[in-house]
């Protein structure tokens, strides 16, 4: 289960580059699939996710996380690290 | 969300390979559709926008309100009708879900245009195979992926569902082809001839349908006269052959299909041990395979078009005589010796055409074949040698041969053939032009080919397309001969092959199974000592030949493992002590088997005979010239086993040294028939051991006609026990 804080921000800045209203994002929403992502903003996503929450993602460990859920916890893999 | 499945629109019991879903749906999905132009996913959805699609399309692009100003749907179960197809332009990870999806909707065919399965590695296969398990559970058909996608210019249906530039215009044509950036090449090529398709395909990875599914549809499509496929791979080579043989030669209905096969698996042959195992790359056999199954080779693009617009836009021809006119020396000189070089023949006039032919043209034409209306020529002149040589019997097909001089009327020459053409409509006869140039001659082109003339700017184009026309004739008016089978001892060759291990027989060994099938083998007898041997010979008769008989001997000649025509009983006792010496100073004793004691065979010509197993087609036969240079020489071809006793003498009379056969310079001919003997019963034991993995007969000795043939050497290696 995604930490709830982590998943707010992370549905934050999902919004934002995809131009979708928060309120509208599920958690386990794909990218793709369900949220319409263009490979394009794939890697807006992850500039996205980086600049949010202070962190460096591995790039292709970052674009292979398909789903919202998925994405909080892959950042807070980052953060527990900090 | 609805997840209520629906019922599909268009389905049909006499649907063909549940692939009239692809061709002819009347709604489409396209799932994963963007708003960028520019991108796969946005133009594909907009091409079949501009196409004029005769159905509904729904684009499925999640969280978007409309692309290209037509209502979006977030999942194709939202759709409220029922879709047919659903073309596929997610990104490869996500087609998996989408669709299960079409699936639960109900979808009957769909074309994954989307890369990232088999090439790009393990991870891209396993996707493939998970998405093709999807389809096939659900009766679902699937083009692709990664694939440029499906083209039908049928009037009634008008699909461009691809990411082709453009539509192209109707015709007769159907193309397929597994590469699709070779597609749009060729899709823009033909734009530039005014050639028109009735369907086209690009096959992608061929995850389901492959080229054997797309030929049995198309054989069936009214819209279609000549099917062209370009290929890199061929799926399933038995099931390919048996559908173009029954495609090609089934009177009214057969459809020509020209192929190109790219690719040569060079790596494989050269793995190979045997000699016909290194000389059959795919190249080569797939000549053979071709050629058992009607399938017109081509070597390029261009040759391939030159010959699909004759055969799509002319009448076949019924033999192989052709008339040429023109109006220049050199082009018709030209035009002739590529003729004959293909194997046509130039027309031996009428008298009555000779007659008309002195009648119009000047004192200074050429009335015989080619007949040379002169430079100054116009179009009186060229009406007046056409009709006339169309009009004659002895004629088949007619070059018309243009060169834009400065009293050359290029249109109005072109406006006359047309007329002519039209004259003699059905006559069963065909027509070609070759308005030589570019520039000048371009309107008269524009005339033909609006005309359905077909125009080649080189008349040895012309000839090579009039040329495969001619075969193409005489492959569906061939006499299908039987398969010939032989009275053999079955089980005596059983018995060798099933004590053996995987490898190579012994020579004794593999003689035995030659022997059991009938093949001309000399006596011999396998001694262990110098006194067997001496008796051996004596029983046998003098000369006789000594061979070293064991695994560890591969080349039998560097060895010295071979001595030849020993006279007598002291010759063979001392060939016999010195070649066991020889061998024992480098092979250990229980490698050597024995010293095989042989008639000596006499002189003769050299052949070679092979079976090798193709991954693809399973066992072929191979034969060529032999000897120790047939690999150097490469004069050999190949059949897929079994063959038919017409095929045994086409293989024969393939050979480009057959006059060697036939006899040069006062040598009398060679015992053809018993070579073709000597391929069917090779056929046969193939057919009968599937374990042999790889046969050289290296050489066959061939006698003067009448005195048949003797085996010299042979080599069987055998795979694995089941």
């Amino acid at each position: 289960m995604a930490d709830p804080q982590v998943l707010q921000r992370v549905v934050k800045v999902i919004g934002r580059v995809l131009g979708l209203d928060p309120a509208e994002i599920k958690p386990t929403d794909h990218f793709i699939f369900d949220l319409g992502a263009e490979s394009s903003q794939s890697v807006e996503l992850v500039m996205g996710f980086e600049a949010e929450f202070g962190i460096e993602m591995d790039q292709e460990k970052a674009l292979a996380v398909q789903s919202v859920e998925a994405a909080a916890d892959f950042i807070a893999g980052y953060l527990k690290g900090k | 969300m609805s997840r209520t499945g629906s019922t599909p629109a268009s389905a049909t019991a006499a649907d063909t390979g549940g692939l009239e879903a692809i061709f002819r749906p009347k709604s489409i999905a396209v799932l994963g559709v963007t708003n960028t132009p520019g991108t796969v996913p946005h133009d594909i959805f907009v091409n079949l926008l501009d196409s004029r699609f005769n159905g509904v399309v729904y684009p499925v692009a999640p969280r978007k309100r409309h692309i290209a100003g037509v209502r979006a749907y977030d999942y194709v179960l939202d759709i409220p009708d029922p879709v047919d197809l659903a073309i596929l332009v997610f990104p490869g990870n996500v087609c998996e879900m989408a669709l299960k999806q079409c699936v639960e909707k109900g979808v009957r065919g769909a074309i994954i245009i989307s890369a990232g399965f088999r090439e790009v590695g393990p991870e891209g296969l396993a996707r493939e195979r998970r998405v093709c398990a999807i389809a096939a559970e659900a009766g679902m058909r699937l083009i692709g992926p990664n694939c440029l996608g499906v083209i039908n210019t049928q009037p009634d249906v008008r699909l461009n569902a691809s990411f082709a530039r453009a539509m192209p215009a109707p015709g007769r044509i159907a193309f397929l082809s597994q590469s699709g950036a070779l597609c749009t090449a060729v899709l823009d090529y033909a734009a530039g001839k005014n050639i028109g398709f009735s369907k086209f395909v690009s096959l992608g990875n061929k995850a389901d349908v492959d080229e054997v599914d797309l030929l049995r549809y198309l054989a069936e499509d009214p819209e279609t006269s000549v099917i062209l496929m370009y290929l890199e791979s061929i799926s399933r080579g038995r099931a390919l052959m048996q559908a173009a043989r029954e495609i090609t030669a089934r009177g009214a209905g057969a459809r020509p299909i020209l192929a190109i096969k790219s690719g040569r698996t060079a790596a494989g042959a050269a793995a190979a041990r045997s000699h016909t195992g290194a000389l059959a790359s795919s190249a080569e056999v797939v000549d053979g395979v071709f050629e058992q199954s009607g399938i017109i080779r081509c070597r390029s693009i261009e040759e391939m078009f030159n010959t699909a617009q004759l055969l799509a836009c002319q009448p076949l021809p019924k033999d192989d005589r052709i008339a040429i006119v023109t109006n220049a020396g050199g082009p018709g000189v030209m035009a002739t010796d590529a003729a004959v070089a293909n194997g046509l023949r130039l027309a031996a006039f009428s008298p009555e055409t000779t007659a008309r032919l002195k009648k119009a043209l000047p004192a200074a034409a050429n009335l015989k074949n080619p007949v040379d209306v002169i430079g100054d020529a116009r179009e009186d002149r060229y009406a007046a040698a056409v009709d006339a040589v169309f009009a004659d019997e002895n004629v088949d097909q007619v070059l018309v041969i243009l060169t834009p001089q400065s009293m050359t009327d290029i249109t109005a020459i072109a406006r006359t053939i047309c007329e002519i053409h039209d004259r003699y409509r059905d006559s069963g006869k065909a027509l070609v032009c070759s308005f030589m140039g570019a520039k000048d001659v371009a309107p008269g082109i524009e005339i033909l080919q609006r005309h359905g003339i077909p125009h080649y700017i080189l008349p040895e184009w012309a000839a090579d397309a009039m040329a495969h026309t001619v075969r193409y004739r005489r492959w569906m008016n061939r006499e299908v001969s039987g398969f010939r089978t032989f009275e053999v001892d079955r089980a005596r060759a059983e018995r060798v092959i099933k004590a053996a291990p995987e490898g190579y027989l012994l020579e004794t060994q593999a003689l035995e199974v030659l022997e059991a099938y009938g093949f001309p083998v000399v006596p011999w007898s396998l001694a262990g000592t110098a006194d067997e041997a001496v008796a051996a010979a004596e029983r046998i008769g003098y000369p006789v030949v000594l061979r070293a008989v064991s695994r560890a001997v591969v080349h039998k000649f560097e060895m010295k493992a071979v001595v030849l025509n020993l006279p007598d009983a002291g010759a063979v006792r001392d060939a016999f002590g010195a070649m066991r010496d020889r061998l024992l100073g480098t092979i250990r004793p229980d490698d050597l088997a024995g010293i095989l004691v042989r008639r000596m065979i006499p002189a003769g010509k050299e052949v070679i005979l092979g079976i090798n197993c193709d991954p693809v087609f399973g066992h072929i036969i191979m034969f060529g010239l032999g000897g120790i240079y047939v690999e150097a020489l490469k004069d050999v071809t190949f059949r897929v086993v079994p063959i038919r006793e017409s095929a045994a003498g086409k293989m024969v009379r393939e050979l480009r040294t057959l006059s060697l056969l036939q006899g040069v310079r006062g040598e009398p001919p060679s015992d053809i028939p018993a070579i073709e003997e000597a391929l069917l019963r090779l056929s046969q034991l193939a057919g009968d051991f599937p374990r042999i993995a790889e046969l050289d007969i290296n050489p066959l000795i061939v006698h003067p006609a009448g005195e048949g043939a003797h085996v010299a050497d042979i080599r069987i290696r055998l795979a694995p026990p089941e």
